[in-house]
């Protein structure tokens, strides 16, 4: 059994609004709610899922970025174990040191007054894990070489580079503290596609020199599906299904699922795939419907589905649904997922 | 054969900048028949945006058009030379014979004016109708496009839409002047894939009713393969390869393409790696000598390529690949 480095139980993220009535409590959005996930200690965990459905408020929860409303959320790895909702101070400080994240926008990310000598060394000088000039210069040459930044580069600025370097430059400054756990957010999205096949690469040969641990958020379910070994597919805030990679590709229950991977455009022009239109737009977190968050959209929705959340429920392999028909809907030929009209 | 509604000849475009001339595009040469769309692909800095802007005049002052440069619109038995428009002519291929649809319609809209004001402005300045009359044709075609309760959203601000919501707004506004031929610059890449699907759907109706052509740019080779007749890779400002849908996709003929492709994460390829393209895009300011591709091929004949621009190959179906390999074996391998 492997060991588990994050795990959330029932972990809920509400933003309070401003207006709403005089007396009573004011509205919130319910970014997150109630999603509980096992992070295995050297994995990559891919969440996926439309833009409002939570999966970066998730990763930053995950990273005391967000506030925790609601929820445990706990992280050991061997040595140190915290309860993160109620880390504070030092043991904050010590968090931060151990879970990173790497942004989407590697324009956006990197100061172009700094070299990226300086860019690279900044987390190492904030944390004060170096004593001496030279040592952080050889911790700042160690990582860049593994992250095949050329070691010449470090007295340039970032304009200089192309959109795959400063990548590059940003997953190297991300790691340059150590970290065990780290939250990509989105950061081959930016990336042009001959680029990204190279990120991803060295993104993967780091996690296993280093033996780090990735939430990895992504819109792409082709990218989830070759880099990560467990998914979870959010919608609404709500965590709809998760599995083992290959188990829910082969298999997805959830019509949600289902209509991710059918809207992905196949590479074959005669191939218009087993198309399963999603009609509509996510609703809006301010206002969700009442029962399963998406039975708005969903073709399958019954009473039931209008008026109670389903709940996750397991069908063996690690893969859990919340769905109230998921196992009426398994029966179906596939060819009915296929609008008539 | 019938005339192409537009015919692009080898195009180049620089720019003067600080650091000198810049060369964005080079002898680029296409035509789109009537109807017909034409997928452009290919990287940030191939130079397919300044490609298409270039057909409706919109780069910027600094941009310099080779002499030898042409680009002849054909419409109403007219030939329309677009790169000697005056600017009173302009009207003609923006928003009249030519529409566009941007990447980020959150951009493309203004902020403070309705977007039915928008749709009615473009209408009264393309045609001679009234404005009661445009406001119909507007909310008719917010109707066409899927937005619903048109005749309130016309009212309404770019920040009450949605993203998907907006594209179909933009569309709409692109479209209600019945253009000849549509830029699509990217129009899918900043939507989530089940509203993509959604708005692909929805071009290719309009395609067939309205009977215009499409210029579909974009760097994701899945939408190329669902939406266009006929494809055009860029790389650096060069067109490498051009032929059918089919054609490229199956059997890429240059090593560039064959790369795009391999590095293309696949769901029915799970275990096969992601074969990255190695290097990085070169700089503008740093254009490889001979092949634009061969610091980055992987089957580069070294010497050779460095020092010889190649030429088009082609098979008898019209495929064509700038490959100096490809010149060596005859056809697109």
């Amino acid at each position: 059994m492997s060991e588990t480095l994050i795990a959330t139980d029932d972990l809920s993220v509400h933003f309070p609004l401003r207006g709403g009535k005089l007396f009573g409590p004011p509205p919130v959005v319910r970014a997150v709610e109630g999603v509980s996930v096992h992070i295995e200690k050297g994995s990559f965990f891919g969440l996926v899922g439309e833009s409002g459905s939570g999966k970066t408020t998730f990763g930053r929860a995950l990273l005391r970025a967000a506030p925790i409303t609601r929820g445990s959320a706990t992280y050991s790895d061997g040595d140190v174990n915290y309860d993160l909702p109620s880390l504070k101070d030092n043991d904050l400080r010590e968090y931060r040191k151990r879970a990173q994240l790497i942004f989407q926008d590697p324009y956006a990310a990197l100061s172009p007054r700094m070299t990226v000598r300086d860019i690279i060394a900044e987390p190492l000088e904030v944390m004060g894990l170096t004593k001496t000039r030279d040592e952080t210069d050889q911790r700042v040459r160690e990582i860049a070489a593994k992250c095949r930044i050329n070691l010449e580069h470090l007295r340039r600025f970032p304009h200089a580079f192309s959109g795959g370097q400063r990548q590059r430059i940003s997953i190297a400054r991300a790691l340059v503290s150590e970290p065990r756990f780290i939250v990509a957010d989105e950061s081959v999205a930016a990336l042009d596609v001959s680029i990204q096949a190279d990120v991803l690469n060295l993104l993967k040969s780091i996690q296993l020199e280093m033996g780090l641990t990735f939430l990895f958020i992504s819109h792409d379910l082709s990218v989830v599906a070759h880099i990560c070994d467990h998914v979870a597919v959010m919608y609404l805030g709500r965590l709809v299904e998760k599995a083992p990679t290959r188990e829910l590709f082969a298999g997805p229950r959830h019509p949600y699922t289902k209509a991710l991977l059918s809207a992905i455009p196949s590479l074959d022009p005669d191939d218009h795939g087993n198309v399963q239109k999603l009609e509509g737009e996510i609703p809006s977190p301010t206002n969700p419907p009442p029962g399963c968050k998406f039975q708005t959209r969903c073709r399958f929705a019954i009473d039931i589905c209008r008026k109670d959340e389903p709940k996750l429920s397991h069908l063996g392999f690690e893969h859990d649904v919340a769905c109230h028909r998921w196992q009426e809907l398994a029966d179906e030929p596939e060819a009915s997922l296929v609008d008539p009209a | 054969m019938t005339k192409p509604l537009i015919s692009v000849k080898d195009l180049t475009i620089r720019f003067k900048t600080d650091e000198g001339l810049v060369t964005a595009v080079e002898k680029v040469s296409f035509d789109i028949a009537p109807g017909e769309v034409l997928g452009l692909v290919g990287e940030s800095g191939s130079g397919k945006s300044v490609t298409a802007k270039a057909l409706m005049l919109l780069n910027p002052d600094n941009a310099v058009y080779d002499p030898k440069s042409s680009i002849t619109l054909n419409v109403d038995d007219r030939a329309i030379d677009v790169l000697s428009l005056g600017p009173k002519d302009r009207m003609i291929i923006r928003g009249g014979a030519v529409s566009m649809i941007f990447q980020e319609p959150m951009a493309s809209f203004a902020p403070a004016i309705s977007i039915g004001d928008q749709m009615v402005e473009q209408l009264l300045i393309h045609s001679d109708m009234t404005a009661a009359r445009a406001k119909e044709i507007s909310i008719e075609m917010l109707a066409r496009v899927g937005i619903p309760d048109p005749a309130q959203r016309f009212g309404q601000y770019a920040f009450e839409f949605s993203g998907g919501m907006r594209q179909r707004a933009m569309i709409a506004m692109a479209l209600s002047t019945k253009p000849k031929l549509l830029i699509a610059d990217e129009p899918t890449t900043a939507l989530d894939v089940t509203i993509q699907a959604q708005v692909i759907d929805l071009m290719k109706d309009l395609v067939s009713e309205f009977h215009m052509a499409i210029l579909f740019i974009t760097h994701d080779l899945g939408v190329i393969a669902q939406t266009v007749d006929r494809v055009a890779v860029m790389y650096l400002g060069n067109l490498v390869e051009k032929g059918s849908v089919r054609q490229v996709l199956r059997k890429p003929g240059h090593p560039y393409t064959r790369g795009l492709m391999d590095a293309l994460p696949k769901l029915d390829e799970l275990d096969k790696p992601l074969t990255a393209i190695k290097g990085d895009i070169p700089s503008p300011l740093d254009r490889p000598t001979g092949c634009v591709f061969n610091t980055r091929c992987p089957v580069t004949l070294g010497e050779e390529c460095e020092s010889r621009v190649p030429v088009y190959t082609s098979t008898e179906d019209g495929h064509q690949v700038a490959c100096l390999l490809a010149e060596k074996e005859g056809a697109p391998a």
